[in-house]
């Protein structure tokens, strides 16, 4: 006779942790030579919290194109201004978030370019955001007390 | 980032390292399209020892096969590392550029001999 057992639903199990889960926050100035000091310190914290290789690879490269936006373009005068930027680690996410209080300006608006266009045809700018939006699993943009706030988020698994 | 240079009949072989960034690519850009400047047309860019390439450094390659192609020039790019192979393929360069897996591919591609063993 066939017997029926009953099992836990899916959702009733606990998640696995694959990462442990903390927080970093890092505030520097808004200069280009600061992203790979930045880069440093979050390649430290991933491995200090078990984030994947590949995933810490894709949130360090994303962070730098974000980086380099914001120095490059959300500052008459990038001198003494300053970006923060804090790295989540949840169970099975990484969440990055980074603001400057540069004029507003969304990266998302910027359309992504056509990878079917010919070489002659390919624009040069843009590239930068559509690395950013290709690595993540989600970027979103808001502008809250005069600051440009971009969460980024990143699946593990 | 180091830059080597050096030539193989008219092919200039270009090897480039560590990392290609927003503080290093206006350097490898001088220098690229210097090349191209000084009358180069055929041009291979080594990143066997290339660790990390941002937007920054993807422009520069980008704008110097831009500039080669109505010049009947070529550039091809050979050895990235899987990493940096992903970020190509993300970027949609692999449809645009000749990127190829060795420094021997490069050279057939451009019709210069190997190089010797």
């Amino acid at each position: 006779m066939l017997q029926t057992r009953t099992c836990t639903p899916r959702h009733r199990l606990p998640q696995p942790s694959l990462m442990h889960e903390g927080s970093i926050t890092v505030r520097l100035p808004a200069e280009l030579r600061e992203i790979e000091r930045l880069n440093r310190l979050i390649r430290q914290f991933g491995e200090l919290h078990e984030v994947p290789s590949r995933a810490l690879y894709a949130v360090n490269l994303a962070l730098d194109e974000v980086m380099t936006n914001v120095v490059r373009h959300a500052f008459e005068d990038a001198k003494d201004q300053e970006v923060v930027a804090q790295v989540i680690a949840r169970a099975t996410e990484v969440i990055t978030e980074v603001s400057d209080s540069g004029r507003a300006f969304d990266p998302l608006a910027v359309p992504p370019p056509n990878l079917d266009a010919s070489l002659a045809e390919r624009p040069l700018g843009g590239l930068g955001i559509h690395l950013v939006r290709s690595l993540m699993d989600g970027v979103e943009y808001r502008r809250a007390d005069g600051k440009n706030v971009l969460t980024l988020r990143k699946r593990i698994r | 980032m180091q830059i080597k240079e050096s030539k193989q009949g008219e092919v200039l072989i270009l090897t480039i390292s560590e990392h290609l960034d927003s503080a290093t690519a206006a350097v490898f850009e001088s220098r690229l399209l210097g090349l191209v400047d000084r009358g180069e047309r055929k041009i291979v860019v080594d990143c066997g020892s290339l660790e990390y390439v941002n937007s920054a450094g993807l422009k520069v390659f980008l704008l110097a096969a831009k500039r080669l192609e109505p010049l009947g020039g070529k550039l091809v790019l050979c050895a990235l590392a899987p990493s940096v192979l992903m970020i190509f393929e993300m970027i949609g360069f692999t449809r645009i550029m000749k990127i190829v897996p060795s420094l021997d591919d490069a050279l057939k591609a451009l019709g210069g001999e190997a190089a010797p063993a």
